[in-house]
C-alpha cells in the first residue's frame, strides 16, 4: 500500500502503528496471564491520564528531562570536540585514544557511589553520571567519522587556500555531522537507561523515581504509567533529534 | 610557464604500515616545462606519481628536493590564481551547485553580494542556473564535473591543474566534457595542466604531452610535441580521425610500453 504524504508522516504512521501493536499485545498478555503485576493498557493509560490531571507526570517528567539535557549539554560538545580534533590530528590522537581505550569499556556505572560521594545526592551526582557515559561514546564515534573525512576533501578545499579552521568548520564538521546526530541518538538511549538507575537512588523526583516509588505502593497501574511516560520522553527527544538532522543535512534527503 | 626543474617528492606512508621507511618516494628527477595559455597532458600508468606532480604544482605538496615556478614566482604553498580540479571533482556534497561554485570567494572573505556578481555569469555560461540550489547527490557525473569547472573558474585562475578529471565519466559525456572544456579554454588564456591514464585523451587535448613511468619512484621518459592542438590552428581539421592522431596515440602507447610495467587499464 502506498502511503501518502513525505518520509516524515510515514514515520509517523510507522511509530503509530508500532504503538497499537505492542497495545493490543499487551493487552493480549495481561489477559492471558491475569495477574496483578501486568493490568492491561487500558488501566495504565487511566493511570497516566490521573497522573497528568493532578500534575504529578509533569514534575517528575521536567526533573528527568532536566538531568537528561544538562547531561547533554555538558558531555555532547566536548566530547564531540575532543574527538573530531582526534579523529584528524596524529598529535592528539596520540593522547586521546590510548585514554578511550581504558575509559570506553569500563562499565562507568560501577562509579555511581564514587560520584555520588564527590558530587553529593544530589542532582549534580545524577547529571554527572550520565554525562561521563555518554561521553565517551560520542567521542568514540566523533573520532572514527573524522577519520573517515575523505582526503580528497580536504585536499580539493585546501587547494582553495583554506586556512585550518576553514577546513574544520567547512569540511571536518559538516562532513561528520549526521555521524554525530547518530551518536547523539544511540546516546540518547543510554542516558535515559542509566538516568533510571540514577533516579532510583537519593532523590524524590523523575520518571525513575515514580516508577520505583509505585512498584514500592504496589499501585501497578502508576508504574506502567511512568515507564510509559519514561517511554515517550525517548520517543520525544528521539523525534527532536531526527526533526534537527532534516533541519541541518538537507543534502542527506536527496540523496536517493 | 609553469617550470619543473630537478624535483622529487615523497609521501607519508599510512600509519597502519607497520614495516619499512616512514616515506615513500612518489617521483624523482622531473625535469619539464609547461608552456603558458597551453594544454598540457603528463600521461603514464597509475601509481606513476602524475598525481603527486599535481599536488606539488598546487602547492598541496612541498617537494623534498627540486623546485617549482609559476611565471618566475617561486611555488610556496596554495597560491590563489591556481585552480585544482579533482578525480571525483572533489564538490562537498553538503554545499549546492552554487554554494561549491563560490566556495573558493567564501574562503576568501568575499562579500556575498559580490560573490553573486562574480558566480552568476560563470554559472549561466556553464549551464547550471537552473540546478543552482541542487545538491551534488542530485546531479549526474557531466553535471558534477561542470560544477567543478564552475568552482574552478569563479577565482579567475591563470593555471588550471586537472586530475584525471574525465576518468569517472561514461565514454559519450567524457568526449562531451573535453569539447566542452576546449570550448571554456577559448574564452580564457589560461594554462592548463591535464594529468591523464588515457592516451586518446592526451594526444586529442594536449599540444605538448609528457610520459612518465616506472613507480616509487616514477620518472618523466619523453615529450611529445603536437602543433596541431595549438589554438591558432585547432578546429581546422577533424583531428581525431586523422593518421597523424593515430600515429602520436600509437608513439605514446610505445613509449609506454618500452619503459616497461604497465598495468590493465593504463595502456589501452
Amino acid at each position: 500500500m502506498m502511503l501518502p504524504g513525505g518520509a516524515g508522516l510515514k514515520k509517523a504512521r510507522g511509530i503509530i502503528i508500532a504503538i497499537i501493536m505492542v497495545a493490543v499485545l499487551w493487552a493480549i498478555a495481561s489477559r492471558v496471564l491475569a495477574r496483578p503485576f501486568l493490568p492491561g493498557p487500558g488501566s495504565a493509560m487511566a493511570a497516566l491520564v490521573q497522573l497528568v490531571a493532578d500534575g504529578t507526570l509533569f514534575v517528575h517528567a521536567g526533573a528527568s528531562l532536566g538531568r537528561v539535557l544538562w547531561a547533554l549539554a555538558f558531555s555532547f560538545v566536548p566530547a564531540a570536540a575532543l574527538g573530531l580534533v582526534a579523529g584528524r590530528s596524529r598529535r592528539a590522537n596520540a593522547f586521546v585514544s590510548p585514554f578511550i581505550y581504558i575509559v570506553h569499556p569500563l562499565p562507568k556505572v560501577a562509579f555511581l557511589p564514587i560520584i555520588m560521594l564527590v558530587f553529593g545526592l544530589g542532582d549534580v551526582s545524577k547529571i554527572v553520571l550520565v554525562g561521563i557515559i555518554i561521553f565517551s561514546q560520542i567521542l568514540v564515534s566523533a573520532r572514527d567519522s573524522a577519520r573517515r573525512v575523505p582526503r580528497q576533501l580536504i585536499d580539493s578545499v585546501r587547494s582553495l587556500g583554506a586556512t585550518r579552521f576553514d577546513l574544520a568548520m567547512r569540511v571536518v564538521v559538516p562532513a561528520t555531522l549526521p555521524d554525530l546526530l547518530t551518536s547523539l541518538r544511540v546516546s540518547l538511549g543510554t542516558a535515559i537507561a542509566v538516568l533510571f538507575l540514577a533516579e532510583t537512588f537519593a532523590t524524590e523526583t523523575g520518571l525513575g523515581y515514580l516508577i520505583v516509588d509505585a512498584w514500592s505502593r504496589i499501585d501497578y497501574p502508576e508504574m506502567y504509567a511512568a515507564i510509559m511516560a519514561l517511554s515517550m520522553l525517548g520517543l520525544g527527544l528521539f523525534v527532536i533529534v531526527d526533526g534537527a538532522e532534516r533541519l541541518l543535512c538537507p543534502w542527506r534527503s536527496e540523496r536517493v | 610557464m609553469v617550470a619543473v626543474r630537478e624535483l622529487a617528492l615523497e609521501y607519508k606512508r599510512a600509519a597502519a604500515a607497520a614495516s619499512g621507511p616512514d616515506r615513500v618516494p612518489a617521483v624523482a628527477d622531473i625535469t619539464c616545462q609547461f608552456r603558458t595559455a597551453a594544454i598540457s597532458a603528463i600521461v603514464g600508468p597509475s601509481g606513476c606519481g602524475k598525481t603527486s606532480i599535481v599536488q606539488a604544482i598546487a602547492g598541496l605538496l612541498a617537494p623534498s628536493t627540486g623546485d617549482i615556478s609559476i611565471e618566475g614566482m617561486p611555488v610556496r604553498g596554495v597560491r590563489p590564481r591556481t585552480a585544482v580540479i579533482f578525480q571525483d571533482f572533489g564538490l562537498l556534497p553538503w554545499r549546492t551547485v552554487e554554494g561549491n561554485a563560490e566556495l573558493p570567494l567564501v574562503i576568501a572573505g568575499i562579500r556575498r553580494s559580490e560573490r553573486r556578481r562574480r558566480v552568476d555569469p560563470v554559472l549561466r555560461e556553464l549551464g547550471l542556473s537552473a540546478f543552482r540550489s541542487f545538491f551534488p547527490a542530485g546531479l549526474s557525473g557531466g553535471m558534477k564535473q561542470r560544477v567543478a569547472i564552475a568552482r574552478a573558474l569563479v577565482s579567475e585562475p591563470d593555471l588550471l591543474l586537472m586530475d584525471e578529471p574525465f576518468s569517472s565519466l561514461d565514454a559519450l559525456t567524457r568526449e562531451a566534457a573535453q569539447e566542452f572544456l576546449l570550448q571554456v579554454r577559448c574564452s580564457r588564456p589560461m594554462t592548463i595542466i591535464l594529468v591523464t591514464h588515457s592516451i586518446e585523451e592526451a594526444v586529442y587535448l594536449a599540444e605538448t604531452v609528457f610520459v612518465m613511468s616506472g613507480r616509487n619512484p616514477g620518472t618523466m621518459r619523453k615529450r611529445f610535441d603536437i602543433p596541431e592542438n595549438r589554438f591558432e590552428s585547432r578546429f581546422l581539421t577533424d583531428f581525431r580521425s586523422s593518421q597523424r592522431y593515430l600515429e602520436l596515440c600509437g608513439a605514446i602507447r610505445a613509449a609506454l610500453r618500452e619503459s616497461g610495467r604497465t598495468d590493465d587499464g593504463a595502456v589501452q
